[in-house]
């Protein structure tokens, strides 16, 4: 092995195009595959569809840059991975001349902080992180972060929180009135400190296996994703399941699809970004799947329960206390990173 | 190719089998092996330790070997409790499997008639058929507060009038103990059964014969002739138990990092950092290796002409 | 079959003490029966053989007495105990296995010491018996190896020392030389018989080799079928055969076929299938047919031969030689007479210039050297 050094995991650009026409291949999150929606599209366009799955942006990322990405036209990274994706020179930049209805997305996601104009990128869903209980078990609920410390007499071992240390420690930071992106050594000292106070109250860490500890009653209280609380709620409407978005503010996530510059079949990418604008498959997606959906138009197409729904489309005031997760510092993320490994190993 | 004459051969053979050098022989037969173990395993290994060796590495960035401070990073404190932990988990894993293994290897291997044998066994490692997640997602069921376990604890209480408490141990470290033993029993009951298949029976005999009462024959006889299966079996289930992280994942609840899950969080987790996951990896790689090289050097405890 | 064994004891005081009692024992293998119903009585320091072809039930009976099978029906006594319920371990016998089955992961001293210390004995008794079995077998020098790291003879000594150690009532020995050569089995079987006298203890050994049977033992029982033939010394065995089979098995005989024609306190007269009227001394025993079929038996080396007719004509019969054989210390002839029965003729090697093939001859016996046998 020399030490003339090379480029770990890096994805070489290979000429574009080289897939076959009527193929369309997606890299995308669990719940966001609706086969109706895929047949119509391929009845429409005639491409077929064929998709991977991942459970993380992490590993999407990392499967990507294993040497996969050359396989995928579309990827469905989170905001802030788009943001490191592009600053890797992963994604292509979207010609919106063959784009149509961006100006039905709403102006706050076409300008956001991660991907300003979309040029990389174009939002198709968004939600919150939240608290669901069961209200039949804990009553009254939580309103805000702080219901956690304060009744953890009641809580021994009866809620999960997410398997995700910005998530954890972002929640905590912001219940001490810090910014959930605190580069603040000594502000995250102090939040993984609390977050210590509060283990004896934590089952687990996880991101999907509460749902069916919550409802089976071994469970109270889960910090979550809206869409999967919202989702959960639908499914069991005999069941008092309530979601919260705490009061002080927390996480805003969008989940966006991008084309990578590896894509092999750019044209059937273009078809599918144009598909998902259309506000009646958007609005679908909205009614289906309960992600909220960032486009005016399918918005105005949703059922009023739908639309009024303050879980899935939550009030200004609550939105303007939240933030979106970013990208850190390497140094500091090692930070965050150590300080999870002590709070899990403890 | 051994079928044609040699054209350019000097000395035309009818022995076609001489065109090849008698060392280029057993080359030609290594090879296919060779390649094999040289592109899966001694190079992946070999990149690995060289990501070690790069403080801080991301994918993205440059490859360029500088010292040992990953191997440094391990002697954290932090550290040292993750990799007791796992090392507890490994032990008590591999003492279960051998306790709950040893009489369903033997019972299999010597009590069951012969025609019955693989049937036995081979329910016995049915189980295996299934995905090692389902499973664990299984123990959750039957493990959680009101979950099988408990509900036939209640249902017990309510029957005889006692106060049995209930059973809350999920999420705690004897579900990932009763996790573990459970998807690895199977491979220890297998090693074990033919170890104890082979035992010559007369031994038993013999010992019988010379006063030794069931129980000691099993101590003094059966257990030191099988002792070389009990070692192969033991470090098969310890080093897979090292190398667990779905159970500690989903059965440990919230205080069960393990090393396993610490380098799935080096390679896949918010701070990816590659350099001190291949260091923690190499270090498993090597004490892995070092068991098995002690397992081949003294797992035989008989000694050869 | 015990009436048989009984009658044929020598009459001295120790008689009528058994070490091992067999008594109408069955054994019954998933509907196969091995034993039927066998009958034994084996004297204190005694040295008794179970002689039989493979397959006979002789190896089942010695597990029978060992503990390692249970009868199905019958009792066994060991010293006058009923032990049939008895798990081997608690039995006052030692086994030498037909392959030694030696704890390969222990030294020869601890294979050796293995049952004095399961008895829980001092330590300084045991370090004693284990080299003074050690010294009676010679192999002192071997205690610290390990059983793969000895030859075949000399894990047979090991086994010996494994079992005579722990000072048994009975020692069982299942082929216990099987396994070696020739060579050194006849080796084997003088230190064999050596350790039984020395020793006094009552032996009982499994064999399929009669030599090694005749040579070694004070009685043996011969095994067929599972049912045992006859119980008797080596020469009552040899000379006396009570049934076919036992005069067939145990050396080479002659059996001719046939029926009995006259009956007389001394003699019978019978004439066999193919015609030859045949003049038999009647043992009185008991065990000879005076009417209907009969088998007789004629040892090989008992008859005698000659170029011209012999003066006395009792038991003379006219044939001709077919094959001659050289056996080093033997001739073997087969000839085969004008009735058309075949006879082979034993002779030690002192004819200078042995008759050709073809040649006519005339072979004849005393009617004390043959045996009538009934066929049940």
């Amino acid at each position: 092995m020399s030490g003339c050094g090379w480029t770990l995991a890096e994805v070489r650009p290979v000429q574009a195009g080289k897939g076959k026409s009527d193929e369309l291949s997606l890299y995308t999150w669990t719940n966001y595959v609706d086969p109706p929606l895929v047949e119509a599209f391929t009845t429409q366009t005639g491409i077929r569809v064929t998709y991977d799955i991942f459970n993380s942006n992490e590993i999407m990322l990392a499967t990507f840059q294993a040497g996969k990405g050359s396989a995928y036209s579309i990827l469905y990274p989170s905001d802030y991975k788009v943001e490191e994706m592009i600053e890797l020179g992963f994604l292509s930049e979207l010609d919106h001349t063959r784009i149509d209805g961006l100006s039905n997305i709403l102006p706050q996601f076409q300008n956001s902080a991660y991907d300003p104009g979309n040029r990389h990128s174009i939002p198709i869903s968004w939600g919150t992180t939240g608290l669901i209980y069961d209200a039949d078990r804990l009553n009254p609920g939580p309103e805000d972060w702080s219901f956690l410390w304060e009744n953890l007499d009641k809580l021994e071992r009866r809620i999960t929180l997410l398997d995700d240390v910005r998530e954890v420690m972002g929640a905590t930071l912001r219940s001490l009135g810090h910014s959930y992106n605190s580069t603040n050594p000594q502000q995250i000292k102090q939040a993984y400190e609390r977050l210590v106070t509060l283990k004896p109250a934590v089952a687990s860490f996880n991101t999907d296996a509460w749902k069916e500890q919550l409802l089976a009653g071994d469970l109270v209280l889960a910090m979550v994703y809206s869409a999967d609380a919202v989702r959960l709620t639908k499914d069991n409407p005999d069941r008092n399941l309530k979601y919260v978005i705490p009061k002080s503010g927390t996480s805003l996530w969008s989940d966006t699809i991008v084309m990578p510059k590896t894509a092999p079949n750019p044209e059937a990418a273009y078809a599918w970004i144009n598909y998902m604008l259309q506000p009646s498959v958007a609005a679908q997606i909205t009614q289906r799947q309960y992600f909220a959906t960032p486009n005016q138009a399918a918005y105005d197409q949703l059922p009023a329960p739908l639309r009024n729904n303050t879980s899935l489309f939550p009030p200004d005031e609550i939105l303007a206390n939240s933030e979106r997760i970013s990208p850190i510092d390497p140094k500091i993320l090692a930070l965050y990173e150590r300080y999870w490994t002590l709070l899990t190993s403890s | 190719m051994a079928g044609q004459s040699p054209p350019l051969s000097k000395q035309p053979s009818l022995d076609t089998e001489k065109v090849l050098p008698k060392w280029l022989e057993p080359l030609f037969l290594l090879a296919p092996a060779g390649i094999w173990l040289g592109l899966l395993l001694v190079i992946p290994t070999l990149l690995i330790f060289e990501l070690s060796l790069v403080p801080n590495i991301r994918p993205g960035q440059v490859v360029n070997p500088s010292g040992l401070d990953n191997y440094a990073l391990i002697f954290d404190d932090i550290y040292q409790k993750v990799v007791l932990r796992s090392l507890s988990f490994a032990v008590s894993t591999t003492f279960f499997c051998l306790l709950l293994g040893f009489p369903v290897a033997y019972w299999i291997a010597l009590i069951v008639s012969k025609r019955w044998q693989n049937l036995v066994l081979l329910g016995f490692v049915l189980p295996l058929w299934t995905s090692s997640l389902l499973r664990s997602y299984a123990w959750i069921t039957i493990l959680r507060p009101t979950g099988v376990v408990n509900s036939v604890i209640t249902l017990l209480s309510s029957m005889t009038h006692l106060t049995l408490p209930p059973l809350d141990i999920l999420n705690r470290e004897p579900a990932v103990l009763i996790g573990m033993t459970y998807s690895l029993l199977p491979y220890m009951v297998l090693i074990l059964y033919a170890s104890l298949e082979k035992l010559d029976r007369r031994l038993l005999e013999a010992a019988a014969d010379l006063g030794a009462t069931p129980v000691q024959t099993f101590l003094k006889v059966t257990v030191p002739q099988t002792l070389p299966g009990i070692a192969a079996g033991s470090l098969l289930v310890f080093i897979t138990c090292l190398g667990d992280f779905v159970n500690p994942e989903l059965l440990g609840g919230a205080s069960s990092m393990t090393v396993a899950r610490l380098i799935y969080n080096q390679f896949l987790g918010a701070t990816r950092n590659w350099g001190f996951g291949s260091a923690l990896s190499m270090i498993l790689i090597l004490a892995v290796s070092i068991a098995i090289a002690l397992l081949i050097k003294y797992g035989d405890a008989v000694p050869k002409k | 079959m015990s009436q048989t064994a009984i009658q044929n004891q020598r009459s001295t005081a120790t008689d009528t003490e058994f070490d091992v009692e067999l008594r109408k024992v069955y054994k019954v293998f998933n509907g196969e029966t091995a034993v039927r119903g066998v009958d034994l009585g084996i004297r204190r320091g005694e040295f008794f053989s179970i002689l039989g072809p493979s397959g006979c039930g002789k190896t089942t009976t010695l597990r029978l007495i060992a503990g390692f099978e249970t009868p199905s029906t019958g009792e066994i006594l060991i010293q006058g105990q009923r032990v049939s319920n008895v798990p081997s371990y608690r039995r006052p016998v030692n086994t030498v296995f037909q392959s030694y089955a030696l704890f390969n992961h222990l030294t020869v001293w601890d294979n050796i010491a293995f049952g004095l210390r399961l008895k829980k004995r001092s330590k300084a008794e045991i370090q004693n018996r284990v080299d003074e079995v050690l010294k009676l077998v010679k192999m002192e020098t071997f205690a610290k190896r390990f059983p793969v790291q000895l030859s075949g003879g000399q894990q047979q000594r090991i086994a010996l020392a494994r079992a005579l150690v722990n000072r048994p009532a009975v020692v069982l020995l299942d082929e216990p030389l099987g396994a070696l050569d020739l060579k050194l089995r006849k080796e084997m079987q003088v230190e064999l018989s050596n350790l039984h006298q020395e020793l006094g203890l009552t032996f009982v050994m499994v064999t399929h080799d009669q030599e090694e049977a005749l040579s070694l033992s004070d009685r043996i029982a011969v095994m067929n079928h599972g049912k045992v033939e006859q119980i008797g010394s080596p020469s009552q065995i040899y000379e006396c055969p009570q049934t076919p089979f036992v005069a067939d098995f145990i050396g080479d005989t002659n059996l001719l076929h046939g029926k009995v024609e006259g009956a007389h306190p001394e003699m019978l007269w019978i004439v066999t299938d193919k015609g030859l009227r045949i003049k038999v001394k009647r043992a009185g025993d008991g065990h000879e047919p005076t009417s209907g079929s009969a088998v007789i038996s004629i040892r090989p080396e008992k008859i005698h031969f000659s170029l011209t007719p012999p003066s006395d004509a009792v038991n003379c019969f006219e044939g001709r030689l077919q094959t001659v054989m050289y056996l080093g210390t033997h001739m073997h002839y087969l000839v085969e007479l004008v009735s058309g029965d075949q006879i082979t003729i034993m002779q030690p090697n002192v004819m200078h210039n042995p008759p050709s093939v073809e040649t006519p001859i005339y072979v004849s016996w005393s009617p004390l050297d043959c045996l009538a046998l009934s066929t049940n």
